[in-house]
Order: structure tokens, then C-alpha cells, then sequence
């Protein structure tokens, strides 16, 4: 709408009250396998419609803002920020517009503010790109393009990648072919650097992707090849993760983070494909190291040549050692079988009488 | 959604699937109207575009342009305005005679569906198609969008006419709008509905 509905009385200048504003309806007749975790509107979310600029509205009047903003901070630093007196706002509650730095940061709060409660109001915010200016607005999309170019830019470079890895032989221990890859891999980022149109690119990541929590990429996992890759390298997981590897590292880690709510509303979330780069987290290095310890632990028991590979950090206590000969092992299965003897000994069929037998409480 | 937390590649790919089905395949209005909201928000992120060129979900979009339903045609604006910016489906929508398809829908009564023309044009502007799309018509819509009341609609106008067009171009059409006696020519949106 290109005159929106108010009386456009142009001296008091009051804000209009634009439908893109306004929360619409929660969708509540999805199918189940599209049904999100949060009920959520159909709207679609283009440049245009996002925006650095915030309002958030439903601010409870008693001299929060501060707060408001900090709490707004945590998703990026703030640029300006003001209360709009002139919005049409409901009883007791305050309006405020906040200006963020980045369009990121604008995005990440209102996903995770949006009908939040703060100081016993519900907060409901918004984009308003109708506060950007033109520059604001050539930014952004420029911004927006450069981001999507360098995305096309680097998968193209990842499908070049993932070639020539498939026609070098299998997965080796071998750390020189290792260093050979992750060469590759920085000429190519320096050339990336040095050709003209990606220059800009690589200077201005502005418009990164909202960076999801690394374990993310943990989901991603052939499961047939884990054992392989494991066992033979032990230099470090750190290698494996610049590998394009089909790794699956601790579920452990991962689950214990599912938890958090990186997920919540997400509309989108990006995909496990392999990077060139992963970043994993040290404590999931450090699970994988003691995984891989663990198995090797577990290796040494039956096969004594692996002595050789070296181990990092300290040993694990050996397990105590058990006789596989003694007699003691077998005492249940004794016990067991002479019952069972003199049970199938006695010809009548006796009523089954329930001894209460002393319980162990262990 | 349970399913794209724990997505990977290929099941991802499968649930856009399932989407494009579900669209194909419904028919109820409302579904269609959720599903193709769902991938044109999934057009945002350049990740998914690989599986969308796969599912040919550009031409989907292209398809919503001349439907009677205005949200679909906002949707499919919106999904054709995310995924225009990606070279590829940039020369696909070209190819089909977007441009034309496009133009058209300046004259929307939706703003959203406004704001989407007006960027998808921006975005489909490369040497070849830069004559078609500085065409004076539109030259004159710009002209007119920047004087409009959205703020919006303004700055878009803006940018196109400042950094799609030359100057020249601009000057020209403005004169030819003085010239003109009837207000002939692309309307302002009027509210959405």
C-alpha cells in the first residue's frame, strides 16, 4: 500500500501504521510434516522486507529502555535507538525503534525477541524499513547481493574441491596429502582474494549467514567410513575437520547441546553440507580424542601392534586383566545348571511356593 | 521444524521435494497459498538454491505471476525476489520472459508485490538486458514510485533510478511525463488488501 490507512494529517507528522507491521494470524491448518515448532504466520521474507531498523513494541511504561537495549545488544551492537512517542501504542506500554549495525543482528533479535515477555509485557517486534534512508536501502541490497554471489562463489569452488578429492586415492593416513589439501584449500581462498569482481567479496563479509552452532555439522555423517578415518589418523581432529570428511564426532556433544534453543523459530536452517572450513568446537575435539583413546584402549587389548602410533595425552588405567580360564568365572553358571537339575529331578508338580528370600540391597 | 534441524543434505532436499508435491498435488487453496510461502521463504537462503533450480522451483514462481490469486502472486514475487539475485535463476527468469512478467506487476494493488518488481528488475539488469529494462515506461514508473507517500517504495524507486539508469535516461523520461496530458501509464498501488 502505497497510502496507508490514517488520516494523513501532514503537519503532526504521526508515523504510519503500516500492514507489514501488524501480526498476522498464526497459520493453524498445516500438515503435520510442515507443522514447525512454533506456530507461525505465512509470510513471505524478502530484502525488502527485513531491514537494520527494529520496532519493538509492548515495552511495559516503567522506565525500561535500558534494559530494552541491553537486552537488544546481545544480538549486536546497537547504532541508535529511540522511543517513538508518536506511534499509536497500547495502554502502559512504550514503543521504541532500535537501529542495529547489522541486518544480522536485526534478524537474530527479532527471532528471538519477538513475543517474548519482558517485565511482565509481551514484546512484539518488527522490521521497519520504512525508517531506512536510500543509502540505507542501496546498502542492504548491496550488502544482500555480495553475500549471495560469494555463497554461488564458494560452492562452486567446493564442487571444484570435492572433484579433484574424489580421483585422489582413499582417505590415507598419510599427513602429506593431508598438508597437500589444506594448501590447496588456501590458494584457493588467496585466489578468491586476488580475483577482481571476488575482491569486494572477501573484505565485506557484512552479510554472513546467521552462524549456527557448530555442532550442527555433526549431524552430517556417512557412518560407514567413521571407522576408517578414525583409526588411521590421530594426528588431531583438527585436520579431520578441514578435510571434506565423512566424520560423525561425538553424539554426546552434540546432544547435550540440542537442548539450547538455537533452534527456536528458525525458519530456515543451513544445511550440513561440507565445507571446506568446519569449525569444531575444542570440546568436541577433546570427546574425539578421548573416543579415539578409548578405541584404541580397547585395540591394544587384542592387537599389539599398535603400539607404535603415537598417543596424545595421558594413558588410560588399564583395564584389570581377566583369566579367562578360572573357575570362579563360572560359578552363576553352575549354580544354575545343579538347580536346574534337581528341579527337572522331581516327577510331581509341586505348587509354586514364593519364598521371600532376604534381598541384597545394594 | 524437527526435520531441517536434523537435515542433511539429501533429506533437505527431500522435504523441498515434498513441498513441490504437496503444491502440485493439493487442492486446497490455503495449502498452496502455505506451501509456496514455505519455499519462497526457503529461497532466501542461498544454500537451498541448488535443490530449488534442481526442483525447478524458479519456473513455479514464474507460474504464480499471471494467477488470479493476488497472494499468489505476492508469494511467488517474493520467492522470484530472493532467488533472482543468484546468477543462474537470475538467467532463467530472463529466459522466460520475466521481465514482461514483472513489469506487469508494477501496476500490483500489493505493495509487497511492488517492492518485489521493483527489485527483481534491479537484480535481473546485466548488459544484455539493461535496454529492456531501462525502458521508458518503466523509467516513468520509477519517476512516479518516487513520489510516493511509502517510504519504501520511494527508496527503491530511488536506487533504480540512481544506479540503473543514467542520467540521460532519467531526464528523458521525465520530460516525457511532463508531455503528457492523461495519467497514462502504471498507477500507485492502492492498499493492500
Amino acid at each position: 500500500m502505497a497510502a496507508p490507512v490514517s488520516n494523513s494529517s501532514g503537519c503532526w507528522g504521526v508515523p504510519e501504521v503500516y500492514k507489514h507491521h501488524e501480526q498476522r494470524k498464526v497459520c493453524i491448518s498445516r500438515p503435520k510434516y510442515r507443522e514447525g515448532r512454533n506456530a507461525k504466520a505465512v509470510k513471505v521474507y524478502t530484502i525488502n522486507l527485513e531491514s537494520r531498523y527494529l520496532m519493538v513494541q509492548g515495552v511495559p511504561a516503567i522506565g525500561v529502555m535500558t534494559e530494552l537495549i541491553q537486552l537488544c545488544a546481545l544480538y549486536g551492537a546497537v547504532e541508535e535507538y529511540r522511543p517513538l512517542d508518536e506511534y499509536p501504542a497500547e495502554e502502559f506500554t512504550e514503543v521504541y525503534l532500535v537501529k542495529f549495525q547489522k541486518l544480522t543482528s536485526a534478524r537474530a533479535a527479532k527471532r528471538r525477541m519477538d513475543e517474548k515477555s519482558f517485565y511482565g509485557g509481551v514484546l512484539h517486534v518488527c522490521y521497519v524499513p520504512e525508517y531506512e534512508t536510500v543509502e540505507d536501502t542501496r546498502l542492504k541490497l548491496q550488502d544482500r547481493r555480495r553475500y549471495i554471489l560469494r555463497a554461488v562463489h564458494n560452492k562452486a569452488k567446493e564442487k571444484e574441491q570435492k572433484e579433484t578429492a574424489e580421483k585422489e586415492p582413499t582417505m590415507s593416513s598419510d599427513t602429506a596429502t593431508t598438508s597437500e589439501r589444506i594448501v590447496m584449500r588456501h590458494d584457493k581462498a588467496s585466489d578468491d582474494d586476488n580475483t577482481g569482481e571476488a575482491s569486494n567479496v572477501s573484505k565485506h563479509p557484512s552479510f554472513p549467514p546467521l552462524p549456527l552452532p557448530p555442532w550442527e555439522y555433526n549431524y552430517y555423517g556417512h557412518k560407514t567410513q567413521h571407522g576408517t578415518v578414525s583409526t588411521e589418523d590421530k594426528m588431531g581432529t583438527l585436520h579431520n575437520a578441514i578435510i571434506v570428511t565423512k566424520q560423525q564426532p561425538a553424539p554426546s556433544s552434540s546432544s547435550s547441546q540440542t537442548s539450547s534453543d538455537g533452534h527456536k523459530g528458525a525458519k530456515h536452517r543451513l544445511t550440513s553440507k561440507p565445507s571446506a572450513v568446519r569449525f569444531v568446537p575444542r570440546s568436541t575435539n577433546l570427546e574425539n580424542r578421548k573416543r579415539k583413546m578409548d578405541e584404541a584402549a580397547g585395540h591394544s587389548l587384542t592387537d599389539a601392534t599398535r603400539n607404535d602410533e603415537p598417543l596424545i595425552g595421558p594413558k588410560l588405567p588399564e583395564p584389570p586383566k581377566l583369566d579367562m580360564e578360572d573357575e570362579s568365572l563360572n560359578t552363576t553358571v553352575s549354580l544354575i545348571r545343579n538347580t536346574m537339575k534337581q528341579v527337572e529331578s522331581v516327577p510331581d508338580l509341586k505348587p509354586v511356593e514364593k519364598k521371600v528370600k532376604p534381598r541384597r540391597r545394594i | 521444524m524437527w526435520r531441517k534441524d536434523s537435515a542433511e543434505s539429501s533429506d533437505r532436499f527431500e522435504y523441498l521435494q515434498t513441498l513441490v508435491t504437496e503444491f502440485q498435488d493439493t487442492d486446497s487453496e490455503e495449502a498452496k497459498e502455505q506451501v509456496l510461502a514455505n519455499l519462497a521463504n526457503f529461497a532466501y537462503d542461498p544454500k537451498n538454491m541448488d535443490y530449488l533450480k534442481e526442483l525447478q522451483v524458479t519456473d513455479l514462481f514464474l507460474d504464480m505471476l499471471t494467477e488470479e490469486n493476488e497472494n499468489f502472486v505476492e508469494f511467488g514475487m517474493g520467492g522470484l525476489c530472493n532467488l533472482s539475485m543468484d546468477p543462474e535463476c537470475r538467467d532463467i527468469i530472463l529466459q522466460s520472459s520475466g521481465i514482461s512478467l514483472v513489469t506487469n506487476l508494477l501496476s500490483s494493488r500489493r505493495e509487497e508485490t511492488v517492492l518485489s518488481a521493483i527489485t527483481i528488475l534491479m537484480n535481473l539488469t546485466k548488459p544484455s538486458s539493461r535496454s529492456e529494462i531501462t525502458d521508458p515506461a518503466i523509467l516513468q514508473c520509477m519517476l512516479r514510485f518516487s513520489l510516493s507517500e511509502s517510504p519504501r517504495l520511494r527508496n527503491l524507486a530511488a536506487v533504480f533510478l540512481q544506479d540503473y539508469c543514467t542520467e540521460e535516461q532519467v531526464a528523458q523520461a521525465e520530460q516525457q511525463m511532463k508531455g503528457q496530458q492523461t495519467a497514462v501509464g502504471i498507477p500507485l498501488p492502492e492498499d493492500s488488501s
